[in-house]
């Protein structure tokens, strides 16, 4: 038989990072800010964007594409704070976003009246990691019951990240947790790692959280 | 989970590189793995493995090549034309 080699040498992901530069090309060209929000689950990122829509949807003109394995309930929480359209992705399955769902979603966001999209993906701290969507930055969100060693259990996370929300500081009290260990480790996978403490559900800290993304749609980032 | 969708993509690149109607001919696919890609090689293989004895395909191997480095690629496909050797 006859057998011949051919020879590929092609990005698995090549598809997915066309995709998601189209993504980019749009919202630049719109003059939108993304961030895709990554954390593990529970780490309190809903809750930290519907305190975020609260305060500021309105004045930024946030728009927000929500994703989840399954159900709509964060979608929902969120649309609770907001007139703007919650785009909600339910990947059925799939363990995180691709550029390919942010790019349908971007269909039905009126991208003329948004300033400031952010992308909540699933809360899965290993493959969003993998998977261009278009942001502008990433941001990752862990918590003080999670333990000091995210960083390192999954450095590829916190090295692509470039700025780390460090939510549920008003647990700090009650759990074992060292937030000078927390910081070292992630700055020793990512020294330029920008740093936010929050507690979405106190209020502690989230006066700077807004008044960094208020600057960030001001002067947006170079990509 | 996330293997899988690697294993999805890497199948549908061979359907785009060969053509639907040449993917029963595959009999290997060689993908290199970076040891800081995020990806399990063993569970990688898996799906390929479960993947390519489904139609189209007819039981292509999948050849999991580690590297160093974040590398995810298609590197080959190994294809028998159906022709005798010359």
């Amino acid at each position: 038989m006859a057998v011949r080699t051919i020879d590929v040498r092609e990005k698995v992901m090549a598809r997915n990072d066309e995709i998601a530069a189209d993504v980019r090309r749009r919202l630049e060209d719109a003059g939108v800010v993304a961030l895709n929000l990554v954390s593990s689950p529970g780490s309190g990122k809903t809750l930290l964007l519907e305190r975020t829509l609260a305060a500021l949807g309105e004045d930024l003109g946030i728009a927000v594409v929500a994703g989840d394995v399954q159900t709509q309930n964060d979608a929902d929480r969120l649309a609770r704070h907001t007139t703007r359209l919650v785009q909600a992705v339910v990947t059925n399955g799939a363990c995180h976003l691709d550029a390919r769902q942010v790019a349908e979603a971007l269909d039905h966001i009126d991208l003329d009246a948004t300033r400031l999209l952010i992308i909540e993906n699933v809360g899965n701290l290993v493959c969003p990691a993998s998977w261009d969507l278009g942001e502008t930055a990433k941001v990752v969100v862990f918590s003080v019951t999670e333990g000091e060693d995210k960083p390192l259990k999954y450095p590829k996370m916190f090295r692509q990240s470039r700025y780390a929300v460090l939510n549920k500081v008003d647990l700090l009290r009650h759990v074992p947790f060292d937030t000078t260990t927390a910081l070292a480790n992630a700055r020793s996978v990512n020294p330029d790692l920008q740093f936010f403490f929050t507690s979405a559900l106190s209020g502690i800290g989230l006066d700077e959280w807004f008044d960094f993304l208020r600057g960030l749609v001001r002067a947006p980032l170079a990509v | 989970m996330h293997e899988l969708s690697i294993a999805m993509e890497v199948c549908r690149m061979a359907e785009e590189k060969l053509g639907r109607d040449a993917l029963p001919g595959l009999v290997e696919v060689g993908v290199d793995v970076g040891d800081d890609s995020g990806l399990e090689p063993a569970s990688l293989q898996f799906c390929l493995e479960a993947l390519l004895k489904e139609p189209p395909f007819t039981g292509a191997r999948p050849i999991i090549m580690r590297q160093p480095g974040d590398v995810l690629r298609l590197s080959y496909l190994e294809v028998d034309d159906g022709c005798p050797d010359n």
